[in-house]
């Protein structure tokens, strides 16, 4: 009986495992080179410009090569590894990817679901086929990247009017983040549970025959609550907001 | 005034308990799940909009380049108005009926284009007309979304059809009369058929 159900759990177990899945690479920063294609000093110069997209527009472009798609089409691999990644804010989905895959020939512009109508497929492919896939053509592969990101950049830059609207919203809501349910919910405790006590104490405290029953109110904190959403972390490294993706951009082939 | 207390203690005990197994019956998962499919299945129309959307400009394109397109230009117009005419309300996504209805206009639709798309190749100067390409990308990026947001949908209502279908959340989902969903099959006309290879060999 008890082997049976140790059996039955372990079966559990089993189909709990996830299946072996795709496997992307780690998101080592802004420009995540695991082909090897990028020399260091166009890759710094790439950092410093998706960071500034970045800062001016709270909108995130990375820059991925990889050395195999494991055979699936680029499109595929695109959005999935958009989705592990979680580039772009996780409310906008305001990220975007450049994917190069050197050794299949393949070049994708990936698009976030919210920067679909900034981004169009149209666009994604008219930069692809005038800046990236001449340049790939010719060999110059780093020469293509910096022209496609100067190409998305410029259309994912806001004017600096609108620019600062978001700036100024992002400060606000970076302060006023107030877990409502959390207040609400210690109101509650107050009034219904800290409040009665504390008037019971008080009103017993004339006749204190009935000896020690003085109880101390019970704290119960919720260990449900999460603070609000989680953002990209500031210090240091680089790393997505929890964008989704939803196969918006287009793919080239040289 | 001990027994008194316990009672209480004993009331709350079951409150909280009863409110426990509630919750892990599925009261309000299977709702939750049944909402996440729904919005899903908007992203799955969305997508088929989008690229309905697309044709009146691919017709205008090929219309002066590919005269003799004209017939299956027509065809694939047609098949446009029949895809869009058939919508689905996200409460009759229980009903095979109607998605095998959704699913077989917007295949037609998709097999024209791809027999258009497919012909077009016999025309260099079409070919070379920068809106053109621009728009085939963009025909094949709405088949991509289409494909993405197929998966998601039918990701999600498998996920509410199994929360459905299995114990102990089958009890909420019977308290609340929920009933499976029914996943996107895309139909292809004539695929229960094996295709005939006389004279093709």
């Amino acid at each position: 009986m008890l082997r049976g159900l140790l059996a039955f759990l372990l079966a559990g177990l089993a189909c709990a495992a996830p299946v072996a899945a795709q496997t992307f690479p780690e998101l080592s920063g802004r420009v995540t080179d695991d082909a090897n294609i990028v020399p260091p000093d166009a890759e710094a110069r790439l950092t410093q410009k998706l960071a500034a997209l970045e800062e001016q527009s709270q909108r995130q472009l990375v820059v991925a090569t990889v050395p195999d798609l494991q055979g699936y089409d680029i499109a595929d691999y695109g959005y999935r590894l958009g989705r592990e990644w979680g580039i772009g804010d996780d409310e906008r989905n305001d990220g975007a990817i450049l994917l190069v895959a050197p050794n299949e020939r393949k070049v994708r512009i990936e698009v976030g679901y919210g920067l679909e109508p900034v981004l169009t497929d149209g666009m994604s492919w008219l930069i692809i086929d005038r800046d990236i896939v001449p340049r790939f053509r010719d060999g110059d592969m780093p020469g293509g990247i910096e022209a496609g990101v100067d190409a998305i950049v410029e259309q994912l830059l806001l004017p600096p009017d609108e620019a600062q609207r978001i700036a100024a919203q992002a400060d606000e809501a970076s302060q006023e983040d107030i877990p409502w349910g959390l207040v609400i919910f210690l109101l509650l405790v107050f009034f219904f549970f800290v409040l009665p006590i504390i008037l019971a104490v008080a009103r017993g405290g004339k006749s204190r025959r009935y000896g020690g029953r003085r109880s101390s109110p019970i704290v119960w904190m919720p260990g449900g609550f999460s603070g609000g959403s989680s953002s990209s972390s500031s210090w240091g490294g680089f790393s997505g907001g929890g964008g989704s993706f939803g196969g918006g951009g287009a793919s080239g082939g040289w | 005034m001990i027994p008194e207390g316990l009672a209480r203690i004993g009331r709350f005990a079951f409150a909280a308990l009863a409110a426990a197994s509630l919750a892990a019956c599925g009261i309000n998962s299977v709702p939750t799940a049944e909402e996440a499919a729904k919005a899903r299945w908007a992203d799955v129309q969305a997508a088929f909009q989008e690229r309905a959307n697309l044709v009146p400009n691919l017709a205008e394109v090929a219309r002066s380049a590919a005269e003799q397109e004209r017939e299956t230009l027509t065809e694939v117009v047609e098949a446009r108005s029949r895809a869009t005419s058939i919508q689905i309300n996200a409460e009759d996504l229980g009903d095979p009926a109607k998605m095998q209805q959704y699913a077989a206009a917007q295949s037609q639709l998709s097999q024209g284009l791809g027999r258009l798309l497919a012909n077009f190749e016999r025309y260099p100067e079409l070919k070379s007309i920068t809106n053109y390409q621009m728009l085939q990308s963009q025909l094949e990026g709405s088949e991509n979304k289409i494909r993405i947001a197929i998966r998601d949908y039918n990701e999600t209502v498998r996920d509410y059809n199994t929360r459905v279908r299995t114990f102990p959340e089958m009890i909420g989902a019977m308290i609340r009369g929920a009933e499976p969903l029914v996943p996107y099959q895309a139909v292809t006309p004539g695929a229960e058929v094996a295709p005939d290879l006389q004279g093709k060999l």
